[in-house]
Parts: C-alpha cells; sequence; structure tokens
C-alpha cells in the first residue's frame, strides 16, 4: 500500500464513524438525534449501519439460497423440460446476477444521500491534504457503504454456483461476472445518483417541472424493477425459452444467449454440463458468448477506473440544476392530511428511493395487466391473473408503506414544532398507500376488461380487500408513529431502520393478506361466497385496527 | 393571533432542567415573557440556549420543571402550545427535497391559514427580506441565509402569539436583519406578542429586546433590562455579559496568550 492510500485508509476510518452517524440520524437533512451522550451517539449509529447491512446481506443470501434449490438436478425438468441443461443454468445464474445487481443498486441509491450529505470531504479539502488522498478518502468511504452486501455477493454467488452443480469450477467460472455485477452496481448507483442530483433532486418547482421529474423517475424506476420483475417473471421466462428451444434449431438460442444480462453466466453451465448444445461442432454460440462476455468484462473494467475516481467528484457536485425564473407567490394550503400527502408525493419527487416505493405496484400492475392481456383466453384465466395481480398490488403497497415513514426524517427537526397530530400524519400516509393500491388496481382492471368485459366481479374483488390494505396501512404507520413519539426518531432509511421498517412490515403483510387467504381457501366452492367472506374479514380487520392504530396516536403531536 | 389563552403571560418556565445523559444542559431555570415584550437569552456556546428553546417547542421533553406557553404545557398539550408558537431554529435544516413555495404551502396547511392570507402574508414577508426570488428553487440549493429567511416567513406566517428565535440572524445579510428586527418590534408593539430570542450579538441584544437573560453552563446567573445589567458600572453590555458569566479574567488570559504567541 502506497504512503497516500495508507494515510487514506487511516483517515478514513476516522471519518468513517461520521458518516454512520449521518446514515442513522440524518442530522444535516434536519433531523435530531435522540437526547444521548454524545460518544453513545456514534457508538450506536455505527451498530445499527452494520446491523442493516446485515439485513441486506441476509436478503442477499436468502436469493442465493433459492438460487442453489433451483440448480438442483432435477429441478429444470418441472420449469423448463424443453430446455437443455447448460441453458436452464445459464438461466438461473444469470437471474441470480441481475437480482444481485438491482439489490446492490437500489441499496445504494439508498445510501448515497447520506454519503453526498455528510460533508466529509469538502471538510477534507480545507485541511492540507493532498487532493489525490482526499479522492481515495472518498473511494474508500464509498466502498464501506457497500462492505458487507458486497462481500455477501462476492462469496455466496461461486459457492451457490458450485453447490448448485456439484463442481467447484462452476464457482470459480461464474466468479468474473460476479465481480462485474458488483463493479456495475456501484457504477449504476453513482451515474444514476449524479443524474438524479441534478435533473430530479435539483429540479425547481412546478407542475411542468413535477412531470419531466416523474417522468425521469419513471425511466429509473424500470431497470429497478427487473429485480422484482425477476422474482415474478423469473419462472415464466425460462419457460418460455424453453418452449422456444423445443420449438427449434441453434439461431434463436444463440440470440438468447447473446441478449443475456449475464452471459458470463453462461460458463459455469458449460463447464459443470457435460457438452450438450454449444459443444462440438456448433461454435457460433459458444463464440458470441465469448464476445459478449469479453464486452462485459471490458465494461467492467472501465467502470471500475471511473469508480476509482468519481465518488471524490461526485460528492463534491452542486446539486443545481436548472434555475427557475421566479414566479407569483400563490399559496394553496389544504387540511393536514392531504397536506402530508401532497408533501411525501413531492418529496418522493426529488427521491428516487421514494419514487420507486410508489412506482413499483404501479409497474407491477402494468405487466401483470399486459401479460393478463396477451395470454388468458377465458373469464376464469383472466380473473386469476387479475386478482393475483390485485393481490400483489395490495401486498406490495402494504409492504412498502412502512418505508413512507421515513420521509419525515427529513425536517423532522423542524415539523415537529409545528401542530401536526400523529392522527394527520398517519392518515396521510394511510390515504397514499391506499392510492397506490386503488390506483394499481385500476389498471389491472382496465386491462383485464379489455379482454372479459365483467367489471362486476373484479371490483368486488378490489373493494373487498379494500379494508384489509388500509386496516395494514394503519397497523403499520400506528406502531412507526407510536415508536418515533417514544424514541424521538423516526425510522429511516434501509440502513438506519430496517430492523422497524421489518418488525411492522411484517404483521401489515399478515393483515392484509389474510383476507385474500381465506378467498383462496373459499373460491373452489363459490366465488361469489368467498368475496362475502373476505370483505367481513377485511372490515372486521379495519374496524379493529383502526380502534387501536389510532388510539395509539391519540392527542399526540410530533 | 386569536387563539384563545389559559393565561395572558406568552412563555413562563419554572425549575427547566435538561440533561443528556450525565452532562446537564440546563439547570433549575426560570424566566418569564411578558406580553409586548423581547426577551432576549445570551450566553456562551453551549450554555444552554437551545436546549431552552427546544423544551418551549416541543422537540426535547424536559427532565424536570415545567414551560407554559400562554398557559399551556408543550409536553401535555402540544397542539395547542404549538399553535401559538412561530420558531426559528439555529440550524436551517429543512425538507431539502421541497421548495420554499411547497415548504410554506405545507406550513400554511398544517397550520390552517386560508389561502388568501397565507398568500399575503407570504408574498409580504418574502417581500420584505429579498426571498422571493428563489422560492422555486429546492431547499437543498439554496444557502443558509436564504433558509434561514424562508424560516422567518414560516415563522410568521399564522401571525403567532409568540416567536422562539434560536440566533435568527446569524446568516441574514444586514438588510435583511434590519428587517427582521422592524418585524420583531411590529409583532410586540402592535400585536402584544411576545419574543424570546438567544444571540452572541450583544449589539441585537442592546437595541432589540427589553429585557436579557444571561445563561451559564445552564444557569440563569442574570436577568434584567440592558440598564439594570450593566449596572452601577456602567460600561457596555459585553462587559456586564463577562462579569456575570465570571469570565473577564478567563479572556484577559486568553488574549495574553495569544500575544505570547
Amino acid at each position: 500500500m502506497s504512503g497516500s492510500w495508507r494515510e487514506a485508509y487511516r483517515l478514513q476510518s476516522r471519518a468513517y464513524p461520521e458518516l454512520a452517524y449521518h446514515a442513522i440520524y440524518a442530522v444535516r437533512q434536519g433531523n435530531l438525534p435522540p437526547s444521548i451522550p454524545p460518544s453513545e451517539l456514534t457508538t450506536r449509529a455505527t451498530r445499527r449501519v452494520v446491523e442493516s447491512k446485515v439485513l441486506v446481506s441476509a436478503l442477499l443470501a436468502l436469493v442465493a439460497l433459492g438460487t442453489t434449490a433451483a440448480l438442483r438436478p432435477g429441478v429444470e425438468g418441472l420449469i423448463a423440460p424443453y430446455l437443455a441443461r447448460e441453458l436452464y443454468v445459464a438461466t438461473v445464474l444469470s437471474g441470480l446476477l441481475v437480482l444481485e445487481l438491482a439489490l446492490l443498486w437500489w441499496t445504494g441509491l439508498q445510501v448515497l444521500p447520506t454519503f453526498l450529505s455528510s460533508g466529509i470531504l469538502p471538510t477534507l479539502d480545507v485541511l492540507p491534504i493532498p487532493s489525490k488522498t482526499v479522492d481515495r478518502v472518498g473511494f474508500l468511504l464509498f466502498l464501506r457503504l457497500f462492505d458487507l452486501p458486497a462481500l455477501t455477493i462476492l462469496i455466496l454467488t461461486p459457492v451457490v454456483a458450485a453447490i448448485g452443480l456439484g463442481s467447484a469450477w462452476a464457482g470459480l467460472a461464474i466468479l468474473p461476472g460476479t465481480i462485474a455485477v458488483i463493479v456495475f452496481a456501484l457504477a449504476l448507483s453513482l451515474a444514476t445518483g449524479r443524474f438524479f442530483l441534478r435533473h430530479v433532486q435539483g429540479s425547481p418547482g412546478g407542475p411542468g417541472h413535477a412531470i419531466v421529474r416523474w417522468l425521469y423517475l419513471l425511466l429509473w424506476a424500470t431497470p429497478a424493477f427487473a429485480m422484482y420483475g425477476f422474482l415474478t417473471f423469473g419462472p415464466r421466462f425460462v419457460g418460455w425459452i424453453s418452449s422456444v428451444a423445443a420449438s427449434g434449431p441453434s439461431p434463436p438460442l444463440e440470440a438468447l444467449f447473446s441478449a443475456f444480462p449475464f452471459p458470463l453466466a453462461a460458463v459455469p453451465g458449460l463447464l459443470a454440463v457435460d457438452a450438450g448444445t454449444l459443444s462440438g461442432s456448433d461454435a457460433v454460440p459458444a463464440a458470441v458468448i465469448a464476445l459478449a462476455s469479453g464486452v462485459y468484462l471490458g465494461l467492467a473494467v472501465a467502470a471500475a477506473a471511473w469508480l476509482a475516481e468519481a465518488p471524490a467528484g461526485f460528492s463534491r457536485t452542486s446539486m443545481l440544476g436548472r434555475v427557475a425564473a421566479p414566479r407569483a407567490l400563490a399559496l394553496h394550503p389544504t387540511g393536514p392530511v392531504l397536506a402530508v400527502l401532497v408533501k411525501d408525493l413531492r418529496v418522493a419527487s426529488r427521491t428516487p428511493g421514494f419514487a420507486f416505493l410508489i412506482l413499483l405496484p404501479l409497474l407491477n400492475a402494468v405487466a401483470i395487466g399486459v401479460w393478463t392481456l396477451l395470454s388468458a383466453p377465458s373469464f376464469g384465466d383472466v380473473f386469476n391473473i387479475a386478482a393475483a395481480a390485485v393481490a400483489t398490488a395490495a401486498l406490495l403497497a402494504t409492504f412498502f408503506g412502512p418505508a413512507f415513514f421515513a420521509i419525515e426524517v427529513m425536517g423532522f427537526g423542524y415539523t415537529r414544532t409545528l401542530p401536526l397530530s400523529d392522527r394527520s400524519l398517519i392518515l396521510g400516509k394511510v390515504t397514499l398507500i391506499t392510492l397506490l393500491y386503488l390506483l394499481s388496481s385500476a389498471i389491472v382492471l382496465g386491462l383485464a376488461l379489455l379482454r372479459v368485459f365483467d367489471p362486476v366481479a373484479y371490483l368486488g374483488f378490489i373493494v373487498a380487500e379494500l379494508p384489509a390494505v388500509v386496516a395494514a396501512a394503519l397497523l403499520e404507520l400506528g406502531v412507526l408513529t407510536w415508536v418515533a413519539r417514544r424514541k424521538g426518531l423516526p425510522i429511516t432509511n434501509l440502513y438506519s431502520g430496517g430492523w422497524w421498517v421489518a418488525a411492522v412490515a411484517i404483521p401489515g403483510f399478515v393483515v392484509a393478506g389474510s383476507p385474500l387467504a381465506v378467498f383462496e381457501l373459499l373460491r373452489s366452492v363459490s366465488i361469489d361466497a368467498a368475496l362475502l367472506v373476505m370483505a367481513g374479514i377485511s372490515m372486521a380487520e379495519l374496524t379493529a385496527v383502526s380502534a387501536t392504530a389510532l388510539g395509539l396516536s391519540s392527542g399526540g403531536a410530533r | 393571533m386569536d387563539e384563545p389563552s389559559r393565561s395572558p403571560t406568552p412563555l413562563e418556565i419554572r425549575g427547566l432542567v435538561v440533561r443528556y445523559g450525565e452532562r446537564v444542559a440546563v439547570r433549575n431555570l426560570s424566566l418569564a415573557v411578558r406580553p409586548g415584550e423581547i426577551y432576549g437569552l445570551l450566553g456562551s456556546n453551549g450554555a444552554g440556549k437551545s436546549s431552552t428553546m427546544k423544551s418551549i417547542v416541543g422537540l426535547l421533553r424536559p427532565d424536570a420543571g415545567t414551560v407554559r406557553v400562554f398557559g399551556f404545557d408543550p409536553a401535555v398539550d402540544p397542539l395547542e402550545a404549538k399553535r401559538r408558537v412561530g420558531y426559528v431554529p439555529e440550524t436551517p435544516l429543512l425538507f431539502e427535497a421541497l421548495t420554499p413555495r411547497e415548504f410554506l404551502e405545507f406550513i400554511a396547511s398544517v397550520r390552517g391559514i386560508e389561502p388568501a392570507t397565507a398568500t399575503r402574508r407570504a408574498q409580504n414577508y418574502a417581500k420584505a427580506i429579498q426571498a422571493d426570488s428563489e422560492l422555486d428553487q429546492p431547499i437543498a440549493t439554496l444557502s443558509m441565509g436564504n433558509r434561514q429567511k424562508i424560516l422567518l416567513v414560516a415563522a410568521l406566517l399564522h401571525r403567532p402569539r409568540l416567536l422562539v428565535l434560536d440566533e435568527p440572524f446569524h446568516s441574514l445579510d444586514p438588510r435583511a436583519v434590519r428587517v427582521a428586527k422592524e418585524l420583531l418590534q411590529q409583532h410586540t408593539t402592535e400585536g402584544g406578542g411576545g419574543v424570546l430570542l438567544s444571540t452572541h450579538t450583544m449589539e441585537v441584544a442592546e437595541k432589540l429586546c427589553d429585557r436579557v437573560g444571561v445563561l451559564d453552563r445552564g444557569v440563569l446567573c442574570g436577568e434584567g433590562t440592558i440598564a439594570e445589567l450593566r449596572g452601577a458600572t456602567s460600561g457596555t453590555l459585553e462587559e456586564a455579559f463577562l462579569r456575570l458569566t465570571r469570565d473577564a479574567d478567563g479572556v484577559r488570559e486568553a488574549v495574553h496568550s495569544l500575544g505570547e504567541g
């Protein structure tokens, strides 16, 4: 290690607790730290950052575990009976890499604002430290944001390939693809983060700019949607490849291989499986894979070189985008509940992490709706898929609902001085979650009706689930507000309050999911009866939860 | 300004204690801000000024003692107390992702101000302190001074009966400071409201405050009008401050040691 790197490493180890402090307490974003001795603040912050990294890593490990199971011999016969083993392996491993990329990228977008707002590099810039050393401090701090999740990917992906395919060579063969994934995720986090800093976060106010911001966010969310899309549509995608493979010789497969997000994922399959489709005389696909892999590796090297320099410059980038011409000042105040809702939408429109929570259920609804339109032939099929889509929308909206509470960390030190009741705060956020559910359901309904026109059945399902969605959101936000009032700290992002989000999302998930489960059990008897029971349970949940959740928050001002 | 009160006194603090773990930031503090009065809280860094103010606006729960805002305890009736207070924090950290216009709209909504009234007041205050040119830029991109101007507009928007201002002038330009001082005097003389402000600047305290309290390591070590604090010495307020905080010798020693190089 050169002197400059050694000094950079020493400085980053001093600066890192500061980064953790800002990640947990978001002081520069207007939050107030709890009233505990200052020495305990950094210790607690550092510990909680580690806990949150463990949580993300556990999620990655869970995905890896699922992939190991999918790679066991014989499983492909169930999912993709016509697909050659090596193609199946390549598809599954490619899916794993895409999921890892998306999760790490998404994590990066969650934690980057902390890196930027910590102001560590500008502080070091004015000290007599060589600028190259300061740049390296920035690079090392940036890497530390991802350390545990990135290490989890780096270790578990080869282990998954080795165990799943029963070959240590397969584990080694996936290593270049794994490293490329980590480099791409970090580079994408930084590049998209900078883009959004200037064009979304720094965007002026006004309806026109708001539309442009949401369009940018939609563009950004589409690739990030891959994470969820692969989980939802992965098996169907493999099945589709299987049917393509059954219908023709190798040319479509060559095209598929070259189109894979990670052609490097094909190598373990070829190593682990005996000669198959791509061996012997059929050298063209192998050449396509080799070429595509080379391109990917080249890109990864370029991205790594860019990453070595970019984080430092990024942390000094001005957020100011286009300066807006002053408009006449006219305020349009509303009631407090609507004010919370509008404020959250405005904050989300400049914060990709929150925008994603809004766009995910909507994109999911569009994807499943289009799938329904294209694939389902009869009322029964359409209803099944539409009901599944509505159920997914309900579960997604309530599962991600607690994260909307994190918006409150911004300006928390000021908004707590306002006469805003906990009840208004909760109802504002519950309204947002409910609207997300209704909008997602409306998209599915619209697309399903184009295929089979039977609005009563679809509407019945949506309406029967509605009280359960409201109940789940009330429960989650009621508990979070109660905890925040007592602890004096709102739940923040994935890296600072992950445990709390998980702790309340699970009961919320159960409340939203119970009527759906009962419907599933009873639908074979009669759909009408199932809907009736579902609505009854849903209403009962809302009655019970609203009394508890709003009771918890009664009279409290933040 | 029409909120009914339980007491005519804008602010009464009795035996306030604020602790951060083992460290005691405010020790047994008692003071009152009378109607139509600007009360200045003077003190060195870490004297307990901000902790006192945070207890008044509900950001800190006192470890002992009581705070009453027009008779309402912020710990017991937080909504009632907060309705009557306008607050400018020392560090202007707000919703970074909102523009000032969006932020003021949120404040007006939470405080239940009519659209026409909110617009008129926001226009007037923003224009007066020259904050009207950057109302559509995200707050994250604004300078500290401009953020503080927006906070001042937000604090005045509902015409509160008690203003709690923590170092309200330290990032403002001279023109804005002058206008802000006029606004505060107008608030107390015409509206009969009370103002509690903390400051390090003796000139601000001398020119603006009707009464001053001197805090030293969490203890109120002196209170009265400027003339009373100066006492018989007829010195400056700065000298009175150093005498009250028993720091005059410390300052002399510090200056002497600087001379030694």
